[in-house]
């Protein structure tokens, strides 16, 4: 079972990722590290220890019993669980509740505590803004997060920060969340990470090299999608700037609710499927059109969802393969894609 | 029945020539809309597309029991592809109007009850859907693809008072 407060798993990421960096150290002097497999284990020339981790995101879970995204979430969970090989952990992209109501948060937990491997989490803006986090900060932890597992620095980040709109017009709590919940609301306007993470940001990673293999994680695109449904990070800019020293970054993102891929410089980024419905692709042209799913069939109801699975290589390439609940996929995409 | 098509026949051909005849003789029946009614005309309409999006993102709650809401699925009335029906529906097996297709997703997706296909509030959610969409080829029958609608710059998309809240305040602009 895994569980995000059960210490001895939090142990184990930063544990299992200390062993990847210092893998090629431990076979030459023969010492066992015990988590890590080390026999099995081949070290690429980027010093990644090959692994996979899944993405399950957009659960957008009601309170009402029994309800059927209750239901597709359960069946992501099931999905992972028997992935063969099994992921190592597993990365949730936000939006686990629709309203942001506490029920709505613990019913998610409760559901995602099925997965057998341990999970990291960041928040959407279905989760936030009821209590500005107050109640996701309880069961998930801290939103902005950084983990080493077998040689690749894992990143995690609040994209969904939006400047205050609701003080100066007096907006109750259910009110703000409200404005927050609709995707093209027109009041918000364009959410980001804001100053305070960018400057964690900036820290985080003054002391690795170059040749760092990085994964970043968010709920929404670090680049300019559809700014229209917050299909974009505002400060995406600054952040592929301080990542901008890296050989190659990985970004993976919830949010879109659909298949997505895209790369600026040294950056990949691929977007997770939803487990509760698919968004529409928005009226823009695309630089790599072949990475969208089919048009999602309405009388299908889990057509167009599913979860993700990524592995990474030796040399630090991945290989995406999505993993839709019904057949979702282009030809071009059935085998998976590499980034 | 038989009776009235043809008594509705002639009087379409009775107006087909009335029609023929004004163009020749360039006489309007009426005077063309002043400025001032095709305002008004206008503002009926946005009006309807203001009951029509409140109604898309869930104020009518005999459309619904499990809390989703055409606009889960439609942001911007995206892939509700108004300007492609009638078509062929898989779930009917037949040619059905768009009003049809909302009625669908109200009693599956949404566990809701139907509309009125005529009724004002589904007028309401056409005007909405199709002024999104305005612009945009009609392609009856395509009933595999996604289309989009135009691209929103920001607001609702259509003229309304604004709410005096964040980016809603900028002016409307057609
Ligand atoms: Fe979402
Ligand atoms: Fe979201």
């Amino acid at each position: 079972m895994a569980d995000l407060e059960n210490k001895s798993r939090r142990d184990f990421l930063s544990f299992a990722g200390k062993a990847g960096l210092t893998t090629l150290v431990a076979q030459a002097v023969g010492i066992n590290l015990g988590v890590v497999d080390i026999v099995r284990a081949q070290t690429g020339k980027r010093g990644v220890e090959p692994f996979r981790f899944a993405i399950i995101s957009d659960a957008h879970l009601y309170s009402i019993d029994n309800h059927k995204f209750d239901e597709q979430l359960i069946a992501a969970v099931s999905q992972v669980n028997a992935m063969n090989p099994k992921p190592d952990f597993v990365l949730f992209g936000g939006d686990v509740a629709q309203n942001g109501t506490e029920d709505q948060l613990v019913k998610g937990k409760k559901i995602l505590s099925a997965l057998e491997m341990p999970m990291k989490v960041i928040p959407g803006e279905h989760d936030w803004y009821l209590d500005m986090g107050e109640a996701w900060r309880g069961l998930f932890g801290d939103e902005t997060w950084s983990f080493d597992h077998k040689g690749v620095h894992f990143i995690g980040l609040n994209s969904i920060l939006v400047r205050d709109f609701w003080t100066g017009a007096g907006l109750s709590p259910k009110e703000r969340m409200t404005v927050m919940e609709m995707l093209e609301s027109p009041i918000p306007g364009p959410w980001g990470v804001h100053e305070k993470q960018l400057e964690w940001l900036a820290n985080d990673v003054k002391n690795l090299a170059p040749d760092t293999p990085i994964v970043v994680f968010t709920h929404s695109p670090l680049w300019d999608y559809y700014p229209r449904w917050n299909f974009q990070t505002s400060d995406a800019p600054e952040i592929r700037e301080i990542l901008a020293k890296f050989e190659n970054v990985m970004s993976y993102h919830g949010h879109v609710h659909q298949t997505l891929y895209n790369r600026i410089g040294n950056m990949s980024s691929v977007a997770a499927m939803s487990t509760s419905w698919p968004w529409p692709y928005p009226p823009v042209a695309l630089a790599y059109p072949e990475t969208q799913m089919n048009r999602a069939d309405p009388s299908i109801a889990t057509d167009g969802q599913g979860t993700q699975v990524i592995d990474l290589s030796g040399d630090f390439e991945g290989l995406v393969q999505y993993k839709p609940f019904e057949d979702s996929l282009t030809p071009f995409m059935q085998d998976g894609f590499k980034v | 029945m038989i009776a009235a098509s043809k008594k509705t026949r002639q009087l379409v051909s009775i107006m087909a020539a009335g029609s023929a005849v004004a163009v020749a003789s360039a006489a309007l029946a009426r005077a063309p809309f002043t400025e001032q009614e095709l305002e008004q005309q206008m503002d009926s309409l946005y009006a309807a597309a203001q009951q029509g999006y409140d109604i898309w993102h869930g104020s009518l709650p005999s459309t619904t029991t499990n809390g989703l809401a055409c606009a889960n699925c439609h942001p911007d009335t995206a892939a509700s592809n108004p300007q492609t029906f009638p078509k062929y529906m898989t779930m009917y097996g037949k040619v059905v109007p768009w009003q049809e297709m909302v009625n669908w997703c109200i009693e599956n997706p949404q566990l809701g009850t139907r509309l009125d296909p005529n009724s004002d509030e589904m007028t309401a959610m056409k005007a909405y859907a199709m002024y999104l969409h305005r612009g945009k080829p009609i392609e009856p029958g395509l009933a595999s693809r996604q289309t989009t609608p135009v691209v929103v710059e920001f607001g609702t998309g259509f003229k309304r008072e604004p709410t005096g809240l964040g980016v809603d305040t900028r002016e409307y602009q057609p």
